[in-house]
């Protein structure tokens, strides 16, 4: 039976972020208000409204945190977000500070054009706005 | 039978890889990726290094690299090369228009009013006819700098958030697309008001836009797969669909004969569109995943950013 690697990497990332977390006190807790400011980086490309009119670039974000890769019905992913879906890959904190902090080092060839997120703070405020984020308030 | 076979043969050879008259790849520094790529006067390539933050320049001739490093949290999208020779930088992560000195590669910074916006997510830049330089700001912004006195004026963008490709016509009229906004629309030079141009199919994601030698408007489809051109003498549009099942249009670039070259992100491959014939020749690249992201040439050479394989690609064509 193969080891799914996804699954591995993110045990082993939240058991480090745990023990990083409390080494380093709050340093690393992620305040949703800036970054709700910080998702302006991100903005351009997605939403984080589950009602999102437009047909944006990105994938929408809403719920975003526990949810598998590659999800959204609808949505054209690139084959490398097919693939990382495809070897169990989800979305929860761990795997999406990786991702924030280079997109193409946790997904080779992801379409995601975006800049690093090369503060930790800021990836940290980042998904804890993301992880604010819910379903829909019409 | 016979028209059967005849239809197939044509169908193949529109799509069929074409047979580029000379194809060369440079290997990029690791994590430089390219994200666009502009051909200054002396045929040198300027590629902006988006993930490093730097300004590449390339001697196709010796395949010497230097790197420019652009400022702190510099993260440049778009490249294209001044009046005054100079490569120009939409850079995103400073949230500033950057010139490069060729010569002696001082860099100058302009950053927009933060006030406004503090991050627009800059993306592309056209020159006008009286050397100012427009952008846009895919968070739903458009702007202008005078670079002599550095005045700078910024509007918001009909419909928000889109903004991406932008162009300056013969005449000097700049015009800009949005990705998110489905629309092609025209800047009034003095005071900067946009007039939007929906084309005829519904939301077809315009994502870069090039003008040829008489002026017309060649826009990259992202969702619909077309490419697609407005005329604004005669206000009329036309439509193609790329060749492939689902192909996805990135960027576009008209060279000087008025063929207009184009990326497909499904065919993995570099595309020219011959208008007169209404025909496609394809030129994949030799790496699968090159997510060439934008081209921009010179008579007989499209250069080419592979931002998937951190590569600049060369076709020298006839």
């Amino acid at each position: 039976m193969g080891v799914n690697p996804f699954f591995m990497v993110g045990l082993l990332a939240a058991a480090l972020g745990m023990l990083l977390v409390s080494a380093a006190g709050s340093a690393q807790e992620g305040d949703a208000v800036r970054g709700e400011r910080a998702f302006q980086r991100c903005f351009a490309c997605h939403s984080v409204d589950p009602d999102e009119p437009a047909k944006l670039e990105g994938p929408n974000l809403a719920n975003v945190l526990g949810r598998p890769a590659a999800q959204l019905s609808g949505f054209a992913y690139s084959d490398a977000m097919r693939n990382a879906a495809a070897a169990g890959l989800i979305w929860d904190a761990a795997t999406l500070n990786r991702y924030l902090a280079d997109p193409d080092s946790l997904i080779a060839g992801t379409a995601m054009s975006a800049p690093p997120v090369r503060d930790a703070q800021e990836r940290a405020d980042l998904v804890a706005y993301l992880a604010r984020s819910g379903p829909s308030r019409r | 039978m016979r028209g059967l076979f005849m239809a197939l043969a044509i169908l193949a050879a529109l799509s069929a890889p074409a047979q580029a008259q000379e194809t060369k790849y440079y290997d990029l520094a690791k994590g430089d990726y390219p994200h666009d790529v502009a051909v200054g006067p002396k045929g040198e390539v300027w590629f902006a290094g988006q993930k490093a933050g730097i300004a590449g320049r390339l001697d196709p001739n010796t395949g010497e690299i230097e790197r420019i490093a652009l400022g702190k949290n510099a993260a440049p999208h778009g490249v294209i090369v001044g009046p005054d020779g100079a490569p120009w930088f939409t850079d995103g992560g400073q949230n500033a228009i950057v010139r490069v000195d060729p010569a002696s590669k001082d860099v100058k910074v302009w950053p927009l009013p933060p006030e406004r916006m503090p991050y627009t997510n800059l993306n592309t830049a056209a020159f006008d006819a009286r050397g100012r330089i427009w952008f846009t700001g895919q968070n739903g912004i458009y702007g202008r700098l005078d670079p002599p006195t550095g005045e700078m004026q910024v509007w918001d963008a009909p419909k928000g958030r889109g903004p991406y490709g932008i162009t300056a016509t013969p005449a000097g009229d700049i015009w800009f697309v949005s990705l998110a906004g489905n629309y092609l629309a025209n800047v009034d030079l003095e005071t900067g008001a946009a007039t939007v141009y929906e084309p005829p199919t519904k939301e077809q994601g315009a994502r870069r836009v090039w003008s040829d030698s008489k002026g017309r408007l060649w826009i990259s489809e992202w969702n619909s797969g077309n490419v697609s051109v407005y005329d604004p003498a005669t206000k009329r549009w036309q439509q193609w669909k790329l060749p492939g099942a689902s192909p996805r249009t990135y960027a576009v670039w008209v060279d000087p004969d008025d063929k207009v070259w184009l990326t497909d992100w499904s065919a993995n491959a570099v595309v020219r569109f011959d208008p007169d014939k209404e025909t496609f020749a394809s030129f994949p690249s030799d790496r699968p995943g090159a997510n060439v992201r934008q081209l921009l040439g010179r008579k007989g050479e499209a250069w080419i950013a592979e931002s998937g394989t951190e590569r600049i690609r060369v076709i020298r064509y006839r």
